[in-house]
Formats: C-alpha cells, sequence, structure tokens
C-alpha cells in the first residue's frame, strides 16, 4: 500500500498562506524568544509600568524567584535592554524592537508566533494563541501604504469581494492607531490592530525617527484561520487531535 | 463608559440622530461597545457605552467631553451651562487646607453649614438613571453629577465628623486598617506611601479612591447638616499603585489614575457649589479655600502654554493624502484650537485638556481621524527588501514538509503542563509551569488519535509536533515524532543534521518554497465539527480477479452510502495469491445524535454486502 502523506494543522496552513502572500509583497519572515523580557515586551513599546495601558494585556509573569537578578526598575528607567522580570509575550511586538536593533530601514518584516495571554477562555480566547506582527519602516511610509497592504492581502486571503474599513483607536506603540474591520461573506469581522510606529518606539530601538517612518500591524492568526474555514472554536486548535486536520 | 444622548444634547442643541451619531463616534472618534434605547415618548434617550481607551482618558470620560470633542468634529455650536450657574452669597471661613504631599497636585475644600440631605430632585435621578448610576442622596448625587459632567472627581465629608476644620492631605505614615464605603464592607489596610486625606486624628479617606466609612454623609438620623467639598488632584501613579494593590475600583480612580488636568478643578467646584446651592437654597456657603492660592492655572485654551509645530506637509506625508493648509485650518477652528499658520507652517496651542497631544505624531491622528481614515486612498509601496527569511522560520517549514511526505501529521499541543522547570505566576489552574519536552504531550495526544483512526482513516496514527520547550535558562525549538514504535524527540537542529536537510537561503518571493500543500487537492475548503458520539467500525476482506484502488473502490460503493457512514471506506490491507487480489476495506459509521449500536448500522450495512457482491467480489 501506498504510503499516505499526512496532515498538516490548519494553523500551519493558514499561516503558510499569508506568509506566502505577504513576502510576495516585500515582506520577510523574523523570528523571537516566546520568554520575553519586560523592556522588550512593555517598556520599549512605550507601556510604562504603573500606567493604565499595561491593563490592555494579561500578562504572565514568571514567579519571581526566577528572573534574572531582581526586578530592577533603574534600568527600566533608563531603557536598558534585557532588564526587567521575564514574561511569557503578550504579543509578537517585542520581535519588531529586536529587529529594528539589529538592521537598519528600509525594511518590511512579518513575525508569526505563539503569544500568551493570562484571560478565562471560551470559544473566542485561549491562554496560548498565535499571532502574525507586521511592519514596514522607509522614507515616506504612510497610512495609505498600511491601507493598501492590508487590503490587497484580504483581497488575496479571503477572496476579490474583501474589503477593509480603518477605525480611530489605541495602542501604546503606534500613532495614530487604528481597528481594521474586513468584509467577508456578508459581515464586518474586526481583525487587527495597526497604526503608525510611535516615534518613541523607533528612539528606543535605535531608529531615527526624523529620517524613518512606517506603518505597524498585529492580527490573530488563530482568529484568521476560524474566519475563513469555519473553525467555531479556537480550543480546539491545542487539543492535539488530528480531526482537526480537515484540510 | 456610558454617556446619555439626552445629557450631549443640552450642550449641543444641533447633534445629529442617535444613529447617525453612532457612526460619527465609531469611525472617527472611539469605538462604540453598545448603543441601547431608554423610555418612550418624550422620555426617551439613547445611551452610547464608549470604549474610552488610555489616550482619551484624560478628557472623554465625562460629557462635557465627549460634547467639546463631537462640536470640534461637526463643527457645531457649543454651549456650555456653566456661566448660568447661581453663584452663592459666601462668607468667610476659617477652614484650613495643609498638604504635606506633593503627591497631591491640588486641593480645593469648601465648608456648606445648614445643608438638609434628602432624595435627589428628578431630573438628578434621570440623569443618573441614564447612565445606569443609582441615585443615593441629594449630596452624593451632585458629587457624582459633577464627575460624570465635567471629569472631575469630587467629594463630600460629614463636616461635623472631623476633628476640626482643618484637613491634611500626606502620604501614610504606618500600616492602618481602614474601613472604606461601598457595599462590600471592605476594610483597606493602607501602608506608607498611600495618600490619604485625614484630620488632625484619623485618615478620612484614600486619596482618589474612595471614602471612609467614618466621614461620609448620613441619610439617616443624626442627619448631616455641614459638609465639607473637596475638589482635588492626585498624582496619577500613586493612586494606580494603591488601588492595584488593594483591588479598588472606582470611578474616581479611573479618572485619577488616566490624570486629571489640574485645572479642571474650578470649574467642577462652580458646578458643585451651584448644585449644592439648588437643591438646598438655605445652605449658608463659606470662602473656598484653594491650594494654588492666588496663582490660578489659566485654563483658556487660548493661552495654553504647551505647543506643538508641524507643517501640512509633514501630516499629508504620514497619513498619504494631499492636504491643504485649509483643509488642517479648519479642522483647528471648529476644535477652537489657538493657532498661528504661515505658507503651511502651524504653531498649535494644545488646551489643557488634551494632555495626550505631545507632538506631531498626534497631531496627525488628530487630523487623520477628523478627515476621515475612509478618504485615504489605498496605495501600494514599492518596496524591495534586500533581507532574506529568518533561518529558524524556514527550517521549521522544511522540516514540517519532509514529515508530512514521511506520513506523519501534526497536532499543536499546550505549554502549560503540571511540572518543569520554569514557572509562571498566577497561571492556569493546576498546570503553572512551562513545558520541558513536548513528549509528555505527545503521549496523550497519541493515545487519542489511536482512538480516533478509524474517523481520520488510519491504519496507523502517527503524530509530530515542532515547538518550543523551556529549561531553566533557556528555550529551545524540539521536534517530537510520534508513532506505533514510540516518541522520538530532539531539538530541530538535530532533525535537520540527522536527515541531512538544507534550506534555500534568499527565498522572498519564491511562494512554492512556503508551499506546504498537503496534496490532499482542496484548497481551504469549510471545516466540519465532529460528532461528540463514538463511532463504529465494520471491516470487509473479499477476493477480487481485478487490480483494485482506493480510489476505484470508493467510486464503486459510493452511491451505497448511507447517512451514518461517516467517511469514505479506506483500504486496511491487500496481498495477491494466485493470480487473485485479497483487499480489506473498513467503514466508519457515526451519528450526530447519539452513540451508534450494532442494529443501528446493520441496515446499511447490509446494503453494502449486496453492492459488493453484484460486484462480483467474493466476500470472506
Amino acid at each position: 500500500m501506498e504510503l499516505k502523506k499526512g496532515t498538516l494543522h490548519p494553523l500551519t496552513l493558514v499561516t503558510d498562506e499569508i506568509v506566502g502572500i505577504l513576502s510576495c509583497m516585500g515582506f520577510v519572515v523574523a523570528t523571537g524568544p516566546e520568554l520575553e523580557d519586560e523592556w522588550h515586551n512593555f517598556d520599549a513599546l512605550n507601556v510604562p509600568k504603573d500606567h493604565p495601558a499595561r491593563d490592555m494585556q494579561d500578562t504572565f509573569w514568571l514567579k519571581p524567584s526566577q528572573s534574572d537578578g531582581s526586578p530592577d526598575q533603574a534600568s527600566l528607567d533608563v531603557g536598558i535592554k534585557n532588564s526587567g522580570r521575564k514574561v511569557l509575550r503578550t504579543h509578537t511586538s517585542p520581535v519588531q524592537i529586536r529587529y529594528m536593533q539589529k538592521h537598519t530601514p528600509p525594511y518590511a518584516i512579518i513575525v508569526p508566533g505563539k503569544v500568551f495571554r493570562n484571560e478565562s477562555t471560551d470559544a473566542g480566547h485561549e491562554m496560548q494563541f498565535h499571532q502574525l506582527e507586521g511592519l514596514m519602516l522607509g522614507k515616506d511610509i504612510s497610512v495609505a501604504h498600511l491601507k493598501g497592504v492590508l487590503l490587497e492581502f484580504f483581497k488575496q486571503f479571503l477572496g476579490p469581494d474583501a474589503d477593509i474599513r480603518m477605525r480611530p483607536s489605541f495602542f501604546p506603540f503606534v500613532e495614530p492607531g487604528f481597528e481594521v474591520d474586513v468584509f467577508h461573506n456578508g459581515k464586518w469581522f474586526e481583525v487587527l490592530g495597526a497604526g503608525m510606529v510611535h516615534p518613541q518606539v523607533l528612539k528606543n530601538a535605535g531608529v531615527d525617527s526624523n529620517v524613518w517612518q512606517g506603518f505597524a500591524f498585529g492580527f490573530g492568526l488563530d482568529r484568521l484561520m476560524m474566519i475563513k474555514t469555519g473553525i467555531p472554536d479556537v480550543r480546539l486548535s491545542y487539543l492535539g487531535d488530528l480531526r482537526l486536520n480537515q484540510f | 463608559m456610558k454617556i446619555s444622548y439626552n445629557w450631549l444634547k443640552s450642550y449641543i442643541p444641533q447633534i445629529p440622530d442617535p444613529k447617525e451619531l453612532e457612526r460619527v463616534l465609531t469611525f472617527h472618534v472611539t469605538e462604540i461597545e453598545s448603543l441601547d434605547k431608554l423610555g418612550t415618548g418624550v422620555n426617551e434617550d439613547w445611551v452610547f457605552d464608549l470604549k474610552i481607551l488610555p489616550d482619551r482618558a484624560g478628557d472623554l470620560l465625562c460629557h462635557l467631553g465627549v460634547a467639546r470633542e463631537l462640536s470640534g468634529l461637526l463643527g457645531l455650536s457649543f454651549t456650555d451651562p456653566t456661566p448660568q450657574y447661581k453663584i452663592p452669597e459666601s462668607h468667610p471661613t476659617k477652614l484650613e487646607i495643609d498638604i504635606q504631599t506633593n503627591k497631591c497636585r491640588r486641593y480645593m475644600g469648601r465648608i456648606i453649614r445648614n445643608v438638609t440631605v434628602g432624595p435627589s430632585p428628578e431630573w438628578v435621578v434621570t440623569h443618573l438613571a441614564s447612565i445606569g448610576q443609582r441615585s443615593i442622596n441629594n449630596i452624593v448625587d451632585a458629587s457624582n453629577l459633577v464627575m460624570f459632567n465635567c471629569g472631575q472627581p469630587t467629594h463630600a465629608f460629614d463636616l461635623k465628623k472631623l476633628a476640626s476644620e482643618k484637613i491634611i492631605i500626606k502620604e501614610a505614615d504606618t500600616e492602618i486598617d481602614f474601613p472604606v464605603v461601598g457595599s462590600e464592607n471592605i476594610v483597606a489596610k493602607v501602608k506608607p506611601g498611600d495618600i490619604v486625606i485625614a484630620d488632625t486624628d484619623n485618615i478620612l479617606a484614600l486619596a482618589g479612591i474612595k471614602g471612609g466609612t467614618n466621614s461620609g454623609i448620613n441619610i439617616d438620623a443624626p442627619y448631616t447638616t455641614d459638609i465639607l467639598l473637596e475638589v482635588a488632584n492626585f498624582d496619577p501613579t500613586t493612586v494606580r499603585k494603591t488601588g492595584q494593590r488593594l483591588s479598588l475600583l472606582s470611578d474616581a480612580r479611573k479618572r485619577f489614575e488616566n490624570s486629571v488636568p489640574v485645572e479642571l478643578a474650578e470649574y467642577a467646584m462652580r458646578e458643585f457649589s451651584a448644585l449644592i446651592l439648588e437643591m438646598c437654597p438655605d445652605a449658608v456657603f463659606e470662602d473656598l479655600i484653594d491650594s494654588f492660592g492666588s496663582v490660578i492655572p489659566d485654563s483658556d485654551p487660548e493661552s495654553s502654554k504647551k505647543q506643538v509645530s508641524f507643517t501640512t506637509d509633514i501630516i499629508s506625508e504620514h497619513l498619504g493624502v494631499t492636504l491643504t493648509p485649509a483643509d488642517i485650518a479648519t479642522i483647528l477652528q471648529n476644535y477652537k484650537y489657538s493657532y498661528a499658520e504661515e505658507n503651511g507652517n502651524f504653531i498649535v496651542h494644545i488646551p489643557y485638556y488634551r494632555q495626550d497631544i505631545q507632538g506631531i505624531h498626534d497631531m496627525v491622528e488628530e487630523i487623520g481621524r477628523v478627515y476621515g481614515y475612509d478618504r485615504i486612498t489605498p496605495t501600494l509601496p514599492l518596496f524591495q527588501s534586500g533581507s532574506t527569511h529568518d533561518e529558524t522560520y524556514l527550517k521549521i517549514q522544511a522540516v514540517k514538509k519532509d514529515l508530512m511526505q514521511k506520513g506523519y501529521s501534526e497536532v499543536m499541543n499546550y505549554t502549560f503542563t503540571k511540572k518543569g522547570e520554569v514557572q509562571v505566576a498566577r497561571g492556569p489552574k493546576g498546570k503553572e509551569f512551562l513545558r520541558t519536552n513536548l513528549t509528555d504531550g505527545m503521549r496523550e495526544s497519541f493515545e487519542k488519535n489511536k482512538l480516533n483512526a478509524p474517523l481520520l482513516g488510519l491504519l496507523d496514527v502517527q503524530l509530530f509536533e515542532i515547538g518550543t520547550i523551556f529549561k531553566k535558562d533557556k528555550e529551545e525549538i524540539h521536534v517530537a515524532l510520534a508513532n506505533k514504535k514510540g516518541i522520538e524527540e530532539m531539538t530541530l537542529i538535530e532533525y535537520f543534521i540527522k536527515n541531512n536537510m538544507s534550506v534555500m537561503p534568499d527565498s522572498i518571493r519564491h511562494p512554492e518554497n512556503f508551499s506546504l500543500d498537503s496534496g490532499s487537492g482542496s484548497g481551504m475548503t469549510q471545516f466540519v465539527m465532529w460528532s461528540p458520539y463514538p463511532s463504529i467500525t465494520r471491516d470487509v476482506s473479499f477476493w477480487s480477479d481485478a487490480e483494485l484502488t482506493e480510489e476505484n473502490f470508493v467510486s464503486i460503493v459510493g452511491s451505497s452510502l448511507g447517512s451514518l457512514s461517516i467517511r469514505t471506506p479506506y483500504m486496511i490491507d491487500q496481498f495477491q495469491k494466485d493470480g487473485r487480489h485479497s483487499y480489506a476495506f473498513r467503514f466508519v459509521f457515526q451519528s450526530y445524535e447519539k452513540t451508534l449500536t450494532d442494529s443501528d448500522v446493520e441496515g446499511e450495512w447490509l446494503k453494502i454486502l449486496d453492492v459488493l457482491k453484484k460486484e462480483g467480489f467474493e466476500i470472506r
């Protein structure tokens, strides 16, 4: 009997398709650690300690005895990298910082990866899930380009009838900040947060905001997978159940 | 934050209808979590629940703020009722305010004697009810009304409960238990560093968060007759830290931790006083004491000290539209921002209530959201990047492809486990550690999938996972494979080397390098949820004269499959003997409604056997 090929997790297939579309548009893949330090996950991204903005994400901190050294507010205050407590990354945005620290613009990157949020679970929420981050920096990258990239992406990913709309919102690491909804199968879905990279974030990562500007976006890969395939519950992804691999 | 349509309308007579207002707010200001109609006819009102995020929490957590924003956004006339308030006659006071910490940014106190505590007038009750707030009594209601109206939290003490007419604002110097108001009878454990309001003997309130049970207004006998109004301002970080530690939430805390502008206190005290006067016409007001003394901060937007300079070009470049100076000027004029412009170069004076506007990037948003993001034309950037994809990612993709070709199927398991070397604080119950291996998860997964093998059309289950494991001092990407012989685990690099693999560097814009086409032939179609009930399998072995593929077989029996057949039959064995072919196929039955019994499937099974016999197969 011939060897049957195996099946891949729908999340892998969806991520693969998304990476393919975006890499044709000029984005390259970057990756980073799942266990981050406070500076990369929060401070560098303009989310200071003791600020309400930290409430926007529920965090898994490591138990204190395991941090590298002391909680070290002093190091955080002066922006020393790799400082602060260890944390399971709450978003893939820290990899933006890591990439910016090591490369000179112009560049465009995407970061698919696992992230962790300390929230109660239900059909739409899990404690671990996957996100994809995008970042494009150049001399004149604008909101119009962000719209262009996202619209083209969704038309390829969901079909030519897909459309997007942008609403004002807030994330500490971008300004202006947006929520972007996508139109698919007759409905509008909230799918991603985006914005122009905040000058403070550029500064923290060693990029001159007088010369370079650009956008960043982030969406849940599980959510896009669910919108495209009709998988009804995000928790199904992580049960280790092959009945999920229907594609 | 709940906002009443009618309340807004009192500021903006020409406010658009609720549906249009919903659209305007959503696309130009902020997300609306819900919009509900209240009451009917002449009592009809609409309540918007606005999602106010940290950037606008400094000015939009009140009706005045939202009304002012709408007036600027839509260029509608704005009527501020404050100048119409009656100003009470005021008498000399002996009130003393002693601020002992710089964490109190401003303190205004005012004694009022001879108040009558009682139910509030109907209009106050209605106003509060429209935003989901309960009426308590006229004094407390007035305090809340001021906060929901202009965003400045206020408080009222029962003056007779104070040791003397001296108010002290300081940081607590010892640990002390302090009962606070509220339905849950909470006793706050005050620590040094917490800002407290006190008299010469005791703490009276946790500044900016909650008042104490020892100093509040009495609604029963003995009734409060003399009160002390507090309109103050406290350091946001300290209020937040104290509130977080004590898990005390309040509308006041929410505003203070996002920073209330110090300029707001005057307006609020005027409103607070006027409300008390209206509800207690016989009350006797004493002079207010302001910690700012005679140096009152100028709340006139025209003379704001904070300025932002920008050019029309910079705004246009960031948004990706071509704006004219006139486009920008119109927006600034509607918002009544004071500015100067020459040749497209703007200098704008930022009013005190917009603490969030710090630089050019903030003005890009101010102009952009008013202009309308829908008016920005999507444009694809011409982007040529010289970089290559991350090697780790390419390796992972290569290994996934390799394993898939070898017949392994992918699963993803949980990172959180019962035991490990790295522990999270407040993790999922019973799973506070990060996995040190993939094997444990694979073992569970393997057993589970073995049971479902028939449903999956598999004779043997072969699984893989590629994921991160966490050792005490580092994280590593591992590959784990499971089959009937056992589970093998190694690092990604080890797998790579062991299988003599390589990745193509420089694989940008080469989609085939990412193609993980699983070969099933289907593009993404729709997912079908599986049944929670167990399945039944039936196997059939037979001799066939001709050679047979699985595909042939499926097309032969296809039409005879009933509704209980949950999948196409699949081959489980084949061999040849004396020129004849022997095959064995497995059929799987399952219901979405119940657990099937043998008798449930008998009918369909016999039909299938019938078709096989008619085809000429010799069933064994």
